[in-house]
């Protein structure tokens, strides 16, 4: 985008003829020219807008699930039976669910377990995936043909099928849900783990350290992990939301977290039946997810432009 | 020809290997789940302790593990997928009954979501100035921010109980809609961006010197050109069809294998989970590798 930049800056500080005849007036060009002379440009707003809003989106998720649950006078388990599937109202601002529960004291509740599953899910698959990948990587040979012929199966797997599977496997609960998410997000992190350590690999700096005589792992610790942390982190932040849409998934069919727990998706399962009645029980954790998701998905999106211009392809396309 | 032998040949083959090994790795994912079908049967139907014992040595529950997997892919590579115990039928029966619905709803499906991404990326490159381009992010970030379960249950408020437009139970329409949607969203901004670079090639410019209008440029120089990136994109296509269906289904109270699925899971139905993981895996196995070979066949850029 060097061209682009160069265009503009000619079009900020001299008269529009002299830009055109810099430049050959290509269709792109013209169209930057005109870009560049509007000072104030709708387009960059919209850019800045879809980083802060976002942000805002996810910063006020997280104090919602640091703080909600302490700030007292919500009790998301406590059934009113009078006020069964109520709308809105000044006692309960989100109506009540089938049991006569707060909705709100609940989604407050919901948000913390679906960042806690999410980023738990993330950290499993990444530590996971990472080290299994990196220590593959390093051993090279059979065991790498081997360990990445493994990886292939789980990645062809249909995510939710396996997360499905693993969640029955391992049982009901928190724990079990943040692993079943981690193992089938981990192939993710192991495709990096070796498409980066080949990459590293190939660097100069990587051979005069061999010729030191350092060890492998001694290169990848010391050496490679911290060239190629950004690509991880990166590749974190995308499988996040996705992380936290199969554990709504999972919790909407029932599995996963105990059946009483009231995470997103269980909360729109129950209320989902009576949908006709009170549509709010069902309507706030779906757009509480929804917008939950696609903030956490464009912070992800600017994250890996801004830190990894060089795509990894085979983690992108999941 | 004999390279084209080849190819199908190491294709099927590499894709029997790995339906195999995800058959073993299902067969042993399931035998962690605590409790086996006779538990829960017992729990419902009070069996005495012989009459469990009888049962699991019925159900060769109690021989060794490498032993049961051994009779089960014996068993399956003979069309014998087993007895299920919770629904006291075979399982072959259930598959059977549950296959035309998830088929019809995951085909209607496939063909809504290529069309739309289709036709709005194609658009969007005809059109490069009208609303399109922006119709492409607006579906892709859709796909992203609404799973299809939340996009059920809007779809479901919105067309079914306040504008009355179709029936919940049994509809076919509203779920292929929506995970037509959702597959769109995920191939579309990628056969956009394909569709644009494919547009900036000399063979493109010499078309519009010969002075072909840009819709013809467009369906016949540029679009088989990017057939290979559908192709590419096609293993997320089949998992988002398997997810959606699975989903669907159970909103939609349609009787197919998603449904099924879950059943069972939920049953503990070791015979049908294992039956049903095995065909959904496959399936996506046998979607991917029939869309490689028809990119190798087909797509210049790909012939070797």
């Amino acid at each position: 985008m060097h061209g682009n930049a160069l265009v503009d800056k000619i079009a900020d500080s001299t008269p529009d003829t002299l830009s055109v005849a810099a430049t050959p007036p290509t269709e792109a060009s013209v169209r930057d020219d005109a870009k560049a002379r509007v000072p104030f440009s709708l387009r960059g707003l919209g850019r800045t807008l879809l980083t802060v809003l976002p942000l805002a989106v996810v910063v006020f998720a997280l104090l919602v699930a640091i703080l909600g649950p302490t700030l007292g006078g919500l009790d998301p388990f406590e059934q009113d039976l009078l006020q069964r599937n109520k709308g809105p109202s000044a006692a309960y601002p989100l109506g009540t669910d089938h049991l006569g529960r707060d909705v709100l004291a609940r989604l407050i509740v919901g948000t913390r377990l679906s960042l806690e599953a999410g980023l738990g899910g993330v950290l499993v698959a990444l530590s996971l995936g990472g080290l299994l990948g990196f220590a593959a990587s390093v051993a090279g040979g059979a065991a790498e043909t081997a360990f990445y012929a493994f990886v292939d199966l789980i990645r062809a797997m249909p995510g939710v099928l396996l997360a499905l599977l693993l969640v029955v496997a391992l049982g009901a609960g928190l724990g079990p849900v943040t692993v079943a998410l981690g193992v089938t997000f981990a192939p993710i992190f192991a495709y990096v783990a070796r498409a980066t350590y080949r990459r590293e690999l190939a660097m100069d700096y990587v051979t005069a350290a061999e010729s030191f005589g350092a060890s492998g792992w001694r290169i990848l610790m010391t050496h490679i992990l911290p060239n190629v942390s950004g690509a991880f982190v990166t590749q974190g932040a995308i499988v996040l939301p996705r992380c936290i849409v199969t554990e709504s998934v999972l919790s909407f069919l029932g599995l996963g977290v105990e059946p009483d727990t009231p995470t997103w998706g269980r909360m729109i399962a129950q209320a989902s039946q009576f949908i006709e009645r009170n549509p709010t029980a069902v309507l706030a954790p779906v757009i509480a997810l929804s917008l939950l998701t696609i903030s956490l998905a464009l912070l992800g999106d600017r994250l890996r432009r801004r830190l990894d211009p060089r795509r990894i392809d085979e983690g992108a396309a999941a | 020809m004999t390279g084209r032998f080849v190819l199908i040949g190491t294709t099927v083959l590499r894709s029997a290997f790995l339906v195999l090994g995800m058959a073993v790795l299902i067969f042993f994912l399931v035998r962690i789940i605590p409790g086996d079908v006779v538990d829960l049967v017992s729990i419902e139907g009070g069996l005495t302790e012989e009459a469990q014992q009888q049962l699991r040595q019925e159900l060769g529950l109690d021989r060794s593990k490498p032993e049961q997997l051994l009779i089960w892919l014996t068993n399956m590579a003979e069309g014998d997928l087993g007895l299920s115990v919770r629904f006291q039928r075979p399982v072959a029966d259930l598959v059977t009954r549950a296959l035309p619905t998830t088929l019809a709803l995951a085909s209607l499906s496939f063909v809504i979501g290529l069309a739309l991404a289709i036709g709005i990326a194609v658009a969007a490159v005809i059109w490069p100035r009208s609303a399109f381009p922006a119709l492409v992010n607006a579906v892709n970030v859709w796909s992203i921010a609404m799973p299809t379960f939340c996009a059920g249950i809007l779809g479901i408020l919105l067309f079914v109980l306040w504008l009355g437009w179709m029936p919940l139970l049994g509809n076919m329409v509203l779920p292929s809609l929506i995970i037509g949607l959702d597959v769109a969203g995920q191939i579309v901004k990628p056969l956009h961006e394909d569709l644009k670079e494919a547009a900036t090639a000399p063979y493109i410019r010499t078309a519009h010197a010969k002075g072909l209008d840009r819709a013809t440029i467009v369906w016949r120089h540029i679009l088989p050109n990017s057939l290979s990136v559908v192709i590419a994109l096609s293993g997320l296509i089949a998992t988002g069809l398997v997810g959606g269906t699975i989903t669907m289904e159970v909103l939609f109270g349609l009787p197919g294998i998603g449904k099924l699925a879950l059943d069972s899971v939920l049953g503990r139905d070791y015979p049908t989970i294992q039956a049903v993981a095995v065909l959904l895996a496959g399936s996506v196995v046998a979607i991917n590798a029939v869309m490689g070979i028809v990119a190798r066949l087909f797509d210049p850029k790909l012939k070797t």
